[in-house]
């Protein structure tokens, strides 16, 4: 492990001044956006989209046969993720949809990255891997408060609930945790289901200054779907010293100039539909 | 506009190039023709007025963003390439392999959004854009003739990447074509995924900001 402490601190601090003015821009946004919410938030949504969304905890817990194993090792953190019944609410429209199902998926990346924090060969282990969790789990919850408070903008109601599809991928994976490598392909799953869903929600948007929120939100997941890349493949090529910052360039293999972005145009692959976290 | 949902699976390249972007950026290419010789330079006039445009004019606006995407991405192209044979020269001292790769990576990438672009230009009716903005190339050029070694190439490349991707960014709500609007946020999260290895490889935090701004975008 190699950390630069000081400079890492820094930088941190700088992202989070950055992140202070940003919320500040997300603010103002929200204002304008509540004098269309009573125009958009009668509108009507497609009635499969709303057909596709409904797997809730319990059904979650039943199906992985999850519900006998609170007792063990990893049913406080299953818990943790996805607890909590969905909320009731019918209809909304597809930029509330949207956000919603945003906001869902942004609590479950804030909630797994916190469980990947306790386990004891990350907390123990390479402390840029801990550092960047504990940063990406910040920066999402900044983008969950973001994409809520646009929600309550256009009349909608906040969704907090963890994505309830993708919280089955969590919950299957968690038992099988067993070192970092893991841990950071988990994570590379959250990172390109949110990067894919807000990619492809890019042009359903029937308000600009959400689709811009939301834009300003993808770039920076898709920079964590980057960095968790290079980190697998330093991971996998044994080079774990190598992650580090700063890191000595001329130490790194060829590889990790390209593992970042191994698709010259990405498509959105693995999108959640804009129903699929929609408060019910 | 529409709330139709976007089918997931009609997002391919190829798909995207013989969909309805040509033919949505169609009336506005041709609108555009007068100035083709120009195009290359016609910059990011972008409006961020809410206001539905009509038609006519959405379309010109996205055959002018799709102009401008272009002329960033031939920019892109040919640094990256004047960066290589500088270092196949021996120009820029001792290349780290990963720098290496990543130039030869990143300029294949760029080259291939080039293409996308300009098949959407001329499948249009238009013409292919093949010049850079000319003021951003000669700020570009005066970087490049600074840099003596891999380091100056990769915060050069940082440079250009974060102007590609927040000029994505910040034209992006001004596109009013569906494929279109997929396709530049598609190259945005590319580019950003550029400059967050590059932020690494640079000693930088990979993740700086909490939510991209449009700070670096270019506005011709």
């Amino acid at each position: 492990m190699a950390l630069d402490e000081r400079r890492f601190d820094e930088l941190t601090v700088e992202s989070q001044d950055l992140q202070s003015e940003a919320m500040s821009t997300a603010r103002e946004v929200v204002p304008d956006m509540r004098d269309l919410a009573n125009d958009r938030r009668h509108d009507g949504v497609d009635p499969d989209q709303q057909a596709q969304f409904g797997l809730g905890r319990r059904r979650l817990l039943r199906n992985f046969g999850l519900a006998g194993l609170t007792a063990g090792v990893f049913g406080p953190l299953i818990s943790s993720i996805v607890a909590g019944p969905a909320a009731a609410q019918a209809g909304g429209s597809i930029d509330v949809q949207i956000l919603q199902t945003a906001s869902s998926l942004e609590r479950l990346a804030v909630n797994t990255y916190g469980v990947a924090l306790a386990l004891p060969f990350i907390k123990s282990g390479n402390q840029v891997i801990v550092k960047f969790a504990q940063t990406t789990m910040m920066q999402h919850d900044q983008h969950r408060q973001a994409f809520q408070a646009q929600t309550t903008a256009l009349g909608g109601k906040v969704q907090d609930t963890p994505n309830a599809k993708n919280s089955q991928v969590v919950a299957q994976a968690l038992p099988t945790l067993k070192a970092p490598a893991d841990v950071v392909k988990l994570a590379m799953t959250l990172e390109q289901v949110a990067r894919d869903t807000y990619l492809s929600d890019m042009s359903m948007f029937t308000d600009k200054k959400s689709r811009t929120l939301m834009a300003t939100v993808m770039g920076v997941e898709t920079q964590h779907l980057a960095t968790l890349r290079a980190v697998a493949a330093l991971l996998a090529g044994n080079g774990a010293a190598l992650i580090a910052i700063p890191v000595d360039p001329a130490k790194l293999p060829a590889a990790a100039g390209s593992a970042g972005f191994p698709e010259a145009i990405p498509t959105p692959s693995k999108a959640s539909p804009p129903a699929e976290g929609a408060v019910q | 506009m529409s709330t139709e949902p976007l089918d997931r699976a009609s997002l391919s390249r190829r798909r995207f190039m013989a969909g309805g972007a040509t033919a949505a950026l169609a009336v506005g290419v041709a609108a555009c023709s007068s100035s083709k010789k120009s195009s290359s330079s016609a910059g990011g006039a972008v409006s961020t007025d809410t206001t539905a445009p009509s038609t006519t004019a959405a379309a010109n606006g996205d055959a002018k963003i799709a102009m401008t995407a272009a002329s960033l991405e031939v920019l892109a192209v040919g640094t990256y390439k004047s960066a290589l044979d500088a270092a196949t020269a021996g120009k820029l001292g001792t290349v780290p392999p990963a720098v290496a790769t990543f130039v030869q990576t990143a300029m294949t990438q760029h080259q291939k959004a080039l293409d996308q672009w300009n098949s959407v230009l001329t499948s249009a009716g238009g013409e292919a854009v093949t010049q850079p903005p000319p003021s951003l190339k000669a700020t570009v050029d005066q970087q490049f003739a600074q840099v003596t070694d891999a380091t100056g190439a990769a915060k050069l490349a940082l440079t250009l990447e974060r102007i590609a991707a927040d000029t994505y960014l910040l034209v992006g709500p001004s596109i009013t074509d569906k494929k279109a609007i997929t396709l530049a946020g598609a190259l945005q999260c590319v580019d950003q995924e550029h400059a967050a290895i590059l932020n690494f490889v640079l000693g930088m935090y990979p993740v700086p900001d909490v939510f991209q701004n449009t700070d670096q975008a270019f506005k011709g």
